[in-house]
């Protein structure tokens, strides 16, 4: 006999009225928003590897009999890295094949650029920029295979094999400045293992996000699950009335969520694909993106679709077992579930292994470090639910509206579930408070109005002190050039030999005195504050950008998770909100009870360990010497207040929703 | 009969159903009426008509000679918490809040500072028979102990009407008979009038009068002797 179970779950569905509509609805639009974050994530952190792989032909693996010689380097223009491959055919050796991007090997005198930086020569004073690479009457293009991004700046120079620009002294530099920023090789091809250092840590850094951000969005999933539990509990005791079994309820409601969660994850992976353009315009390390680095692939968009609607109906049906299991304790309620002291222990029990784990000096690797966040992590949500269950208690001691005591004593009733609603901004509001306002990467500003010529020695250093004020003097930059000192160890060319000048004057002045030197001393472009501290700021700089964005969607996870949560705990204590407004409660005190319950703990914990990352960033930087970012401090509060908005407006949503469960006075008998 | 809560030809139709067709009633100060009836007859209609709950579709409901039935929904919504007490079968207890504080809630809603309201909610819980069960919360109280929390919370704001629908619906039948006759007695003893709409004949006739309504028309009226 066939099934009654997809049948009727189908005939339930349909005639489960505007309530039971609205229900789905919501639950769909959490299993979408879920999937669509879980999506953009997954696509950043594969499209940074992608984006990593297309760098890697800048510095091939080296080969003694090779063809070509390939010089890296890297110039700075208004603060931006520009990455200069120059190329030269060894003579009577063997063609070398096109670089990525190319069409041909670049013969001698030939410039290819990348388009973001043709338009910039266009914009600039070739004073300011096109005078650092040979003259031509044409730039050509570097295609998209050889870009990390449509905006990254990059020019391809053929030059002789005899040009200063190639030679070894080039390369080698004068610091550890140098250090993924310069390079040369006898090649043969460009196939190279070795990425750029300006994309090398996206991938790295991506995943933290992913981490971040991963349960947050089962907490959403779970949420979505749970929309619809009071309903289906009304539905399970009608149904084994009429002789249902267990199982053929459970199938029914798994089903049913299934059904429902797997429509809003589709939607939410459709959302993902239209919005893929839109996408590619958010800027991640060195600019936006191509489309088709964010495509994450079928595979990966039916796992996220499986694994959101397996989450869902895991949450529907895990609810359903609790009430078949145990009705009356989850119906009344009988016991709050208390956290115990335990869970501090462990949390300080995890945070001594990690400080001593990482205290210890030695180098940890990225698998490790991962091992310890996710270790961090798990203890928060270990501390977490502690922390609120005392807040409720502290609050509700001392509560003195009717409104701040109803919402303290739910959050003591059930700190887990106040918990999981703010969990991810409790970590991600670290991370971002940290780094967004975190001048550490900056390595000060000593080297700021400085342009540094190196040399290959110190008499021909004093040499190109008068060289180089007469260029600076013909671009019109008011500088003043001196011979570094070779055992000045903390300037900007590290005790090498060469010229410094000082120029006075903003980005402009200083990008013109580099074009105007860039032709003297050993080949190298010149050194600038952006070059000397680029190692630094470049993993600073994409930690902020992961943590803001992480902050960001952990605000679009945790808005739905409030209103989907506000929503499902107005339909589940319909009754008694309802009793207690036929008894003259105002319906404000309720919506301030439920705004508040999820206001104290993002306050005091969110709040608060957002405040604890920007106050140790803040200390650290003092200590370092320098001020807060910002601009990044700026990013930081528009997206805390925006977030903290929406997260109201979800909850406020659900006050329509009070008003009319609560003003059916029909709730009882005739 | 001092009157203190008067109904007079009391009209209420949901569509084409006519719930209650020009009802009278009239409760006075310490007076008990239950409602009976059968189904649909009209009886909660009727508690909801004169609680304010529900607007009639014609005739007047006056508190101490005053008409409610035209108030504003906020001055509605306010009355019935100063004024009006209400116990329901069962589930109008907040179950995150202890006991005490359940009573103190409507005290707080008017106003009263916390540690007072809790204060006087405390008072009530000795002769309800509730010693002891202070800070337990609803989950972990009885049916008939969650009653007598719920009828504490009614008279906790010193009504001039207590209005119950069904109080011991969901009890037994020893809890039941305990529960209403410490609601009668206790509202008595607060000069309150009581309006409790039930099914049960025993409930009922803990009560000076019953009602028996049907077809949305009072069909008897009848007057017991109080002992």
């Amino acid at each position: 006999m066939r099934s009654p179970v997809l049948p009727l779950t189908w005939h339930l569905a349909r005639s489960s009225g505007r309530r039971g509509l609205q229900s789905q609805s919501l639950a769909a639009g959490a299993a979408a928003v879920g999937a669509f974050v879980l999506l953009v994530m997954i696509a950043a952190c594969l499209g940074s590897g992608t984006r990593a792989e297309h760098t890697a032909w800048r510095t091939p693996d080296a080969d003694r009999h090779g063809t070509a010689v390939q010089a890296l380097a890297t110039t700075y223009v208004r603060h931006d890295p520009l990455t200069v491959v120059s190329l030269a055919q060894l003579p009577g050796r063997a063609a070398t094949p096109a670089p990525p991007g190319l069409s041909t090997f670049p013969k001698k005198g030939e410039v290819y650029v990348s388009p973001a930086l043709a338009r910039l020569l266009h914009e600039l004073p070739a004073s300011q920029l096109a005078d650092r690479f040979p003259t031509v009457r044409s730039y050509g293009t570097i295609g998209a295979a050889g870009l990390a991004s449509p905006d990254e700046l990059v020019a391809v120079v053929g030059r002789a094999a005899g040009d200063p620009a190639m030679s070894e002294a080039a390369a080698e530099g004068a610091s550890w400045f140098d250090d993924g920023q310069a390079a040369r090789a006898v090649v043969s091809g460009f196939a190279g293992g070795k990425s750029s250092m300006f994309t090398d840590s996206d991938q790295t850094l991506a995943l933290l996000g992913v981490v971040l951000l991963a349960m947050p969005v089962v907490v959403l999933a779970s949420a979505a699950g749970r929309l619809g539990a009071a309903r289906r509990e009304q539905r399970l005791a009608a149904l084994r009335l009429a002789g249902a079994t267990p199982r053929q309820i459970i199938a029914m409601s798994a089903v049913e969520s299934a059904c429902v969660g797997g429509a809003g994850a589709l939607t939410g992976a459709l959302a993902y694909v239209a919005l893929l353009p839109a996408l590619a315009e958010v800027p991640y390390g060195v600019g936006g993106w191509y489309t088709g680095q964010l495509w994450v692939g079928l595979p990966w968009l039916a796992a996220v679709v499986a694994a959101v609607t397996a989450l869902i109906t895991v949450s529907a049906v895990s609810m359903l077992r609790q009430v078949a299991t145990s009705p009356l304790g989850v119906a009344q309620e009988a016991n709050p579930r208390r956290t115990r002291m335990i869970r501090l222990v462990l949390f300080v029990g995890a945070l001594a292994y990690i400080w001593l784990s990482t205290g210890s000096g030695g180098q940890l690797g990225h698998r490790q470090l991962l091992t310890l966040l996710i270790l961090f992590y798990g203890a928060f949500w270990l501390f977490g639910p502690w922390v609120v269950d005392r807040l409720g208690r502290i609050v509700g001691r001392f509560a003195r509206r009717p409104a701040t005591l109803l919402a303290a004593r739910r959050l003591s009733d059930d700190p887990r579930g106040a918990w999981r609603t703010v969990s991810g901004l409790v970590l991600a509001g670290f991370a971002a408070g940290f780094f967004s306002v975190s001048m550490l990467g900056s390595a000060g500003s000593q080297y700021d109005d400085q342009v540094a010529v190196i040399t290959s020695s110190a008499a021909t250093a004093r040499d190109t002190v008068g060289e180089a004020r007469a260029l600076l003097d013909r671009a019109g930059v008011t500088a003043t050039v001196t011979v570094a000192r070779e055992d000045d160890w903390d300037s900007l060319l590290g005790g090498s030999p060469g010229v410094v000048a000082r120029v006075s004057g903003g980005p402009e002045q200083t990008d013109t005195a580099v074009t105007a030197l860039t032709s003297t001393g050993t080949g190298h472009p010149p050194y600038t504050q952006d070059y000397a501290s680029a190692i630094d700021s470049t993993v600073t700089d994409r930690i902020a950008q992961v943590s803001t964005a992480t902050l960001a969607l952990s605000f679009v996870v945790a808005t739905a998770s409030a209103g989907l949560t506000a929503a499902a705990n107005v339909l589940d204590r319909r009754r008694v909100y309802g009793l207690l407004r036929l008894a003259g409660t105002p319906l404000r005190v309720l919506n301030r009870a439920r705004v508040r319950e999820t206001v104290l703990p993002l306050v005091v914990l969110a709040g608060g360990t957002t405040a604890m990352g920007v106050y140790g960033s803040y200390q650290l930087n003092k200590v370092a010497g320098a001020t807060i970012n910002t601009a990044g401090a700026v990013e930081l509060v528009v997206c805390v207040l925006v977030g903290a908005l929406a997260m109201f407006a979800a909850i406020g949503a659900s006050r329509p929703l009070l008003r009319r469960v609560t003003a059916d006075p029909a709730q009882t008998a005739d | 009969m001092n009157t203190v809560l008067a109904g007079h030809g009391l009209v209420k139709k949901y569509g084409s159903t006519t719930a209650l067709s020009g009802v009278d009633v009239e409760v006075g100060e310490r007076d008990s009426l239950a409602i009976m009836g059968p189904s649909g007859s009209g009886k909660s209609t009727l508690l909801h008509t004169l609680a304010g709950i529900v607007r009639p579709d014609g005739g007047q409901v006056l508190l101490r000679g005053e008409r409610i039935d035209k108030l504003g929904e906020n001055r509605l919504s306010a009355l019935r918490r100063k004024r009006f007490g209400f116990v329901f079968q069962f589930g109008q207890l907040l179950p995150e809040l202890p006991a005490e504080e359940n009573v103190a809630l409507p005290l707080m809603l008017e106003g009263m500072p916390r540690g007072q309201a809790v204060e006087r909610a405390r008072r009530w819980f000795a002769p309800l028979g509730l010693d002891g069960l202070e800070r337990r919360r609803p989950g972990q109280l009885s049916g008939g102990q969650a009653q007598r929390v719920a009828i504490a919370r009614a008279l906790a704001v010193e009504p001039d009407v207590v209005f119950a629908d069904e109080p011991t619906g969901a009890l037994d039948q020893t809890t039941s008979t305990e529960v209403i006759r410490l609601l009668t007695s206790v509202t008595r003893e607060q000069g309150a009038a009581l309006v409790m709409v039930t099914h049960d004949a025993d409930v009922a006739a803990h009560c000076d009068r019953v009602l028996q309504v049907r077809d949305g028309r009072i069909s008897n009226h009848t007057q017991y002797t109080v002992a």
